[in-house]
């Protein structure tokens, strides 16, 4: 069990964003959670992140428990997440922002440079390692922000809505890297509100709606669950495309 | 009974204190730049009321709606000129930005007005009432009064008409806002203007009875700071509260301790809240 | 390359500086220059590196110069033997400014900043210890060597310029190793760079420390140089801003930004005070509000970035 989350109640004031919801990863698979907009999964995302404390209710990571643990000691425990809108370190070229991420595990310049140059290479950002992180358009950030992230050497990924607002073609590229991503051994869990992204690439999703889980299991078969269609038609359902 | 005197006094003056700093939250809360010319925007309205009684003879309270006017317009100006520009920079230009416009215009006024400080005659709004053995003068009286209801009016505009809710919508999500028609840079010029036109009329009022310098902005500027934090940045009656409390310390310091030392109790307590609870009193985390 | 052989010339220039003049007021302006950047290097550390903006720094300029005077006038000692003194006080001043503001935003700090420079400032100005508003004043006549009591300027240039090359080089070292890119991930956003495993706060505190250290240390030299203080030139809010003015216009977050700041604004500040006397009117706070507004505005990059688009190469953040 690489990521075991048990009774998470998110309360701001009398509203429970997250309203008791559970979640275990096991290693190696990739899960997703899927809901419409305000189901609270991005905030229960935040909670899994160290990034908000949850009200009540347990995270372990890897054993240790990381409820109230900050998102450095987190990092540090091999966890590491992108965010829905990337925040990338405008000053720095794209090598010195994975450099940021590679020296979590390697204390030396030299070192985090050769991790950094291993992890371009990977996320095929080698011809942008000079530019200056500020002139990358939202793909080239987002690629930026995993990359970053992976030079961490995390366990687990977690990416926000990694592929939301990419063309069709940069969605092909991005579900490409992330399967590419699993064949590194690492566990991945994707936030996502587009169907198709849950479906090609997410081995088990998890369903959110008003805070709570909903419903979980293979994409094909919670896409046809009664409950989630009906969560579901108070919002737009993206059409899948395959 | 000297020591109710003191509170009565402070709490006079902790409205007016009030009233700018609930411009000052106002304009934080929209969004992410701190005015540190505040307190010199209070300054330049206090000169204001001054020259439009000595040239124009237009008393303090006849002016409050000129000085909110030509603070509103500066508001809107640093603005549209400034600050829309520098809350899309580095933290370094967020900061440096105001900071620097607070030093032209004090040391403008320090320039052109020397730091001889100037007053307007008490016979404007003359006399002191006795009530119960407690002596208030009639013009800080009329100054508190007049702050309160206006602090309570800003508040009442903010949560209960179409413009207030607009604003608040900008405050809380912009890009939401944005989907609903409202423009958030419109709201934000409106907002900086509110938030200058309530340092209007507390630099009129305050000139009825307080003097008039050109460095007064620095104290100001600190005290609208203070309030804030301690009454939870972006809540307007959370402003009142802590400006009114602000004020009853400062005159309890400046009785207890002297008056050399009140500002030390006021920045010491700003330190100390900002270690024991950041969020404010009224604030919620 | 090119950069690199200004960077070397310049410093033969800055070294040799007071063998080329002989007039005594232009060798204290070199002085006077190397002074400023040893301050406005330390406040580059935390504002220019770390990204947060103390608009309050004097209160550690004024901590060394203080603890250096009043080891002399209450122990007798050389004055330069209260810098440790100094920084000591100075470091803990910042740790409670700091603590207590850095998990909370840039602001916040910033705010923090002005209250307690204005806070010390009331005390000393009031303490009888410290002169009160009087002040304090060095030995008149030197004792010892130790009393680094010079009529030259020329061996205050030589010592600035030595404790200069060492804050840069510190810097230097700094800004490429495992620190600095965590500093320059701190300014680029504390959210992202917590959750890459930056231990934020900490890093924040560093800086924070070695920042006011320097900038103490600079204050003690300043009171050994000048011999003497006054709350208002070793506390007031013009030292604060010259610090920061000099570090942004120069280019906050550079290696010499600071420097070259410093040779810009001291030798006009020094010479406008000669022709036209002290800052009586406050002409000099404007003209430095007018630089910051406009530095913050369209430049906050300082005259390093403009000299980087200019030459259409990024500027020298980190290597």
């Amino acid at each position: 069990m690489l990521l075991e989350a048990s009774g998470i109640v998110k309360a701001f004031g009398a509203f429970r964003a997250v309203d008791g919801a559970d979640l275990t990863v096991t290693e190696g698979e990739i899960v997703g959670l899927i809901g419409p907009n305000g189901a609270g999964k991005s905030t229960f995302f935040n909670c899994l992140a160290g990034d908000a404390k949850p009200t009540s209710g347990t995270i372990r990571l890897r054993g240790h428990d990381v409820t109230t643990a900050s998102p450095e000691s987190h990092a540090r425990l091999g966890m590491a997440r992108t965010f829905q809108v990337p925040v990338t370190f405008e000053d720095m070229t794209v090598r010195e922002n994975v450099m940021v991420g590679a020296f979590l595990r390697h204390r030396t310049r030299a070192a985090a440079i050769a991790k950094a140059e291993e992890t371009l290479l990977f996320t095929g950002l080698a011809p942008l390692a000079n530019a200056p992180a500020r002139s990358l358009g939202t793909p080239g950030r987002k690629r930026l922000e995993i990359a970053r992230a992976l030079a961490t050497e995390p366990r687990l990924l977690l990416l926000d809505e990694a592929l939301a607002g990419l063309t069709p073609a940069e969605v092909r590229l991005a579900i490409e890297l992330v399967r590419r991503i699993k064949g590194l051994g690492i566990t991945i869990v994707i936030v996502e509100h587009i169907m198709e992204v849950i479906l090609s690439l997410a081995e088990r999703a998890v369903v959110f709606h008003q805070g709570k889980v909903i419903a979980e299991g293979p994409p094909r078969q919670v896409v046809d669950d009664p409950a989630v269609i009906a969560a579901y038609l108070g919002h737009h359902m993206k059409r899948v495309r395959m | 009974m000297i020591l109710l005197q003191v509170v009565v006094s402070g709490l006079l003056m902790g409205s007016v204190y009030a009233l700018f700093s609930s411009g000052l939250t106002l304009i934080w809360g929209m969004m992410n730049v701190v005015n540190f010319a505040h307190g010199d925007f209070v300054m330049l309205a206090m000169y204001a009321a001054f020259f439009a009684y000595t040239l124009l003879h237009l008393g303090p309270i006849v002016f409050i709606p000129g000085a909110a006017a030509l603070m509103f317009l500066l508001g809107v100006i640093v603005y549209l000129g400034l600050v829309r520009h520098i809350a899309k920079g580095p933290m370094l230009a967020q900061i440096l930005g105001t900071f620097g416009l607070a030093l032209v215009l004090r040391y403008s006024a320090f320039w052109a007005f020397t730091a001889n400080f100037v007053s307007l005659p008490d016979t404007l709004v003359g006399g002191t009432f006795d009530l119960g053995g407690i002596r208030i003068e009639a013009s800080r009286l009329l100054a508190g009064v007049l702050a309160l209801v206006i602090t309570l009016a800003m508040h009442l505009v903010l949560t209960r008409t179409a413009l207030g809710s607009r604003l608040l919508a900008v405050s809380e999500d912009r890009n939401a806002a944005m989907l609903m028609g409202i423009r958030p840079d419109r709201m934000q010029a409106i907002a900086w203007g509110i938030g200058a036109a309530s340092t209007g009329i507390a630099g009129a009022l305050i000139a009825l009875f307080f003097y008039i310098s050109p460095t007064v902005g620095e104290s100001l500027s600190l005290i609208a700071f203070v309030v804030v934090c301690l009454g939870g940045f972006g809540s307007v009656p959370g402003a009142l509260i802590a400006g009114i409390g602000i004020g009853v310390i400062e005159a309890l310091s400046a009785y207890l301790i002297g008056a050399v030392y009140q500002d030390v109790v006021v920045y010491a307590l700003f330190l100390g809240v900002l270690w024991v609870r950041p969020q404010g009193l009224l604030g919620t985390n | 390359m090119r950069d690199r052989s200004l960077v070397i010339i310049g410093f033969f220039f800055i070294a040799a500086w007071p063998l080329l003049v002989h007039d005594v007021f232009y060798q204290r302006v070199g002085a006077l220059v190397l002074l400023a950047a040893i301050s406005a290097s330390a406040w580059n550390l935390l504002g220019g590196y770390a990204g947060q903006v103390s608009v309050g720094h004097a209160v550690y300029f004024g901590a060394g110069a203080y603890a250096s005077l009043i080891v002399y006038t209450e122990l007798d000692w050389p004055p330069i033997a209260g810098a440790p003194i100094g920084v000591l006080v100075s470091m803990a001043i910042s740790a409670l400014i700091g603590t207590p503001t850095f998990r909370l935003r840039g602001h916040y700090f910033s705010m923090a900043t002005i209250a307690a420079a204005e806070l010390f400032r009331i005390l000393v100005a009031n303490w009888t210890l410290t002169g009160a508003a009087v002040g304090l004043m060095g030995p008149p006549v030197p004792r010892t060597i130790a009393d680094l009591s010079f009529i030259s300027p020329i061996p205050y240039h030589y010592l600035f310029l030595s404790v200069l090359i060492i804050l840069l080089a510190m810097t230097w070292l700094i800004q490429r190793s495992r620190m600095g890119y965590y500093l320059a991930a701190i300014r680029g956003g504390d959210r992202a760079a917590s959750s890459l495993g930056v231990p934020v706060l900490r890093y924040k505190l560093y800086a924070l420390l070695l920042s006011a250290a320097f900038t103490s240390i600079a204050g003690s030299l300043y009171a050994v140089m000048v011999g003497f203080i006054d709350p208002d030139s070793a506390l007031g809010i013009l030292i604060s801003v010259k610090l920061l003015i000099v570090a942004a216009l120069g280019g906050a977050g550079t290696l010499f930004g600071p420097l070259v700041g410093a040779v810009i604004l001291i030798p006009l500040e020094e010479t406008t005070n000669a022709l036209f006397g002290g800052g009586g009117t406050g002409i000099t706070f404007i003209v430095y509000g007018a630089i910051i507004l406009l530095v913050a505005r369209f430049q906050p990059g300082g005259v390093a970035a403009l000299w980087a688009s200019l030459t259409r190469r990024s500027a020298a953040r980190a290597p």
